[in-house]
């Protein structure tokens, strides 16, 4: 486990540095702290689009980052010839791709994070109403505040437990702002819709990762981009394949294979319930379990074939 | 004594779309004793890198056998006892020297900065270990990948063209490295162009051109043949080439031009010749065959395929 971890950090910290990614990165979170200035609409309205058109931005950026991200990352290490010093190492094969891929994931996750934690300050400024200097300057004081504890800290303690010394108090800082302006439960939606995206990211970087062990960049970029569209209108595509009657039996044959095969992203948009105050889920918690499991479940199927493909390959 | 590398007949063929296959190594037969510097020679595309990535398990054989460290290729208790420097190796640019130590460490599941440190103070990186190695220049990326290759006290070292790039001081310091290698027991294998420095260093050598394995012994044996080297002014190249004969090498230095034979050629005859020709002997030198000749007659004898 442990040659997986050292090579899952190594992918995190050369993803964060490298810049097309945080390019994207940028953009998505500008987008972000643009949006509440689009103030065409009534106050009602602005609310609920503001919500969508975020969220909407955190899953189109993240998934640009998870495509870019995982798309490159093989080829890569065969151009540059790194493969060949780790796998000349005690190292096999599954260790290398297993730990590229946590890299990957953990890098997105770090890079979720970063957008929501701004969708969040955004929000709280949006609702701080006469006051959001005051919220900004209370934002800035606790971000510096955190910074230089962890600079302090990093003399001192190891890199995991800062990291989650990090996050415990980012996690408290938000908790306290969504208690302070009365917007917990909408906080916690936030939260929860990202945390839904996350997964969703992870699936999407497990067909590029599986994709990356026989194609080409481009071509993966194409084939894993394709995947992730379909499997985004997944409902709303497949539902009406079956509905339409004039189809030939052959053409609903090779769609109901496809729909067999291709993961549901939909199932993992969940922002319907944190734009819309309205709807809500039923078994919420069992539902979100059912959801992390399916995408588990097909995160395992698509690292266990781009193993058994990687396994084969001549590097 | 048991072989550190033995590969019996073995083969990789790559077929193309068509299907064709064009093999870039073929029934090749390698022995390389342990404690040696042994050195894989070849022109470019001659099959050495292939070779090396069998005996790494990167690749796999289409037929034949490979065995390092008395292990098939490939097998990963014989990894955790050899090390690979490639060509040109790229680190993680983002890391320190010492990080990229640290990193490699990991994976032999060695967790000791001492060791990494020791290591690169080793290779003369001791002031520079916590600067990014995007700032390190090419002879110190070398030097962190002779460091890194020492982590685990390899029995076996593959370095692939381990001066390339290198100025001439770095050159040294690499040769002195490697010396160092053999004198501590391991075994080296190193595929080069750099056949001076190869000279200077390996015990046994094989040349390798067009996948198979043209020459293989001790350096003493195959450098046996003397050479001699007539320097005339006045000769034309055209003419020199015509009076020497089709096995000699004839070059051009400044107003002189340059014959380099093998010993057992009528000597005086050729210096009659040019004399003949209109050509004033300068000097008439005796000398020991050296690697680069040996290199280039073998593989002009195979085809003469020089890339």
């Amino acid at each position: 486990m442990s040659i997986i971890l050292s090579i899952a950090r190594t992918t995190i910290g050369e993803a964060v540095r490298r810049r097309i990614l945080l390019v994207i990165l940028l953009i998505g979170i500008l987008f972000l702290v643009i949006a509440p200035s689009l103030n065409m609409l009534t106050p009602r309205q602005e609310t609920t689009v503001l919500k969508g058109l975020t969220l909407g931005v955190i899953q189109i950026t993240s998934a640009v980052i998870a495509l870019v991200l995982t798309v490159y990352m093989l080829p890569n290490e065969v151009e540059r010839r790194t493969i060949y010093t780790i796998l000349s190492k005690p190292v096999q094969r599954w260790q290398f791709l297993i730990g590229k891929y946590l890299g990957a994931v953990g890098a997105l996750g770090l890079m979720i994070a970063m957008m929501t934690f701004t969708l969040l300050f955004v929000y709280a400024v949006m609702q701080s109403e006469d006051k959001p200097a005051g919220a900004i300057a209370l934002f800035i004081v606790i971000l510096i505040s955190l910074v230089s504890l962890t600079n302090k800290l990093k003399e001192r303690a190891s890199g995991q437990v800062v990291i989650a010394l990090m996050a415990g108090g980012l996690m408290a800082t938000l908790y306290w702002i969504g208690m302070a302006t009365g917007q917990l439960e909408t906080f916690s939606d936030f939260g929860k819709t990202a945390a839904m995206f996350f997964i969703q990211m992870c699936l999407l970087a497990a067909v590029g990762v599986f994709f990356s062990t026989f194609a080409s960049p481009v071509v993966n970029f194409f084939l894993s981009g394709g995947v992730y569209m379909i499997g985004s209108l997944f409902n709303t595509l497949f539902d009406a394949v079956a509905e339409n009657a004039d189809m030939s039996p052959f053409a609903k044959g090779a769609v109901q294979l496809l729909q067999s095969i291709i993961p549901n992203f939909q199932n993992f948009s969940v922002q319907n319930t944190t734009v819309n105050p309205n709807q809500f889920i039923r078994g919420e918690f069992y539902h979100y379990m059912n959801l992390a499991g399916y995408g588990v479940l097909y995160i395992a199927i698509l690292l266990i074939l781009g193993i058994i493909i990687f396994d084969r390959k001549e590097v | 004594m048991s072989l550190a590398i033995e590969t019996k007949k073995l083969t990789k063929t790559y077929r193309s779309r068509g299907g064709k296959g064009v093999d870039v190594v073929k029934d090749l037969d390698l022995q390389v004793e342990r404690g040696e510097i042994f050195g894989f020679l070849g022109p470019n595309g001659a099959g050495k890198t292939t070779t090396i990535k069998i005996l790494l398990g990167i690749i796999h054989e289409t037929s034949g056998e490979a065995f390092v460290l008395e292990k098939e290729a490939g097998d990963i208790e014989a990894h955790k006892r050899l090390s690979y420097l490639p060509e040109r190796p790229y680190y993680y640019e983002h890391m320190t020297g010492l990080e990229v130590m640290r990193f490699y460490a990991s994976l032999f599941k060695i967790n000791d900065d001492a060791l990494c440190k020791s290591l690169l103070e080793r290779v003369n990186l001791a002031n520079d270990m916590n600067r990014p190695i995007s700032e390190y220049s090419k002879g110190m990326q070398q030097r962190v990948g002779l460091a890194q290759s020492l982590l685990n006290d390899p029995e076996l070292l593959f370095l692939d063209e381990p001066t390339g790039g290198l100025d001439p001081m770095a050159h040294k310091e690499v040769r002195d490295l490697i010396l160092n290698f053999r004198d501590e027991g391991r075994t080296v294998f190193i595929s080069s162009h750099e056949l001076s420095e190869i000279e200077l260093i390996c015990d046994r050598v094989a040349i390798i051109n067009k996948g198979i394995v043209i020459k293989q012994g001790h350096l003493n044996e195959l450098l046996t043949g003397a050479r001699i080297e007539l320097v005339f002014r006045g000769l034309a190249p055209d003419k020199a080439k015509e009076i020497a004969g089709p096995d000699a090498v004839v070059s051009q230095s400044g107003n002189s031009t340059v014959i380099d034979m093998a010993a057992g050629n009528n000597t005086d005859a050729i210096i009659d010749k040019a004399r003949a020709g209109g050509g004033s002997v300068v000097s008439v030198i005796p000398r020991r065959l050296r690697l680069e000749d040996l290199f280039v007659e073998s593989v002009r004898e195979h085809g003469g395929g020089l890339a």
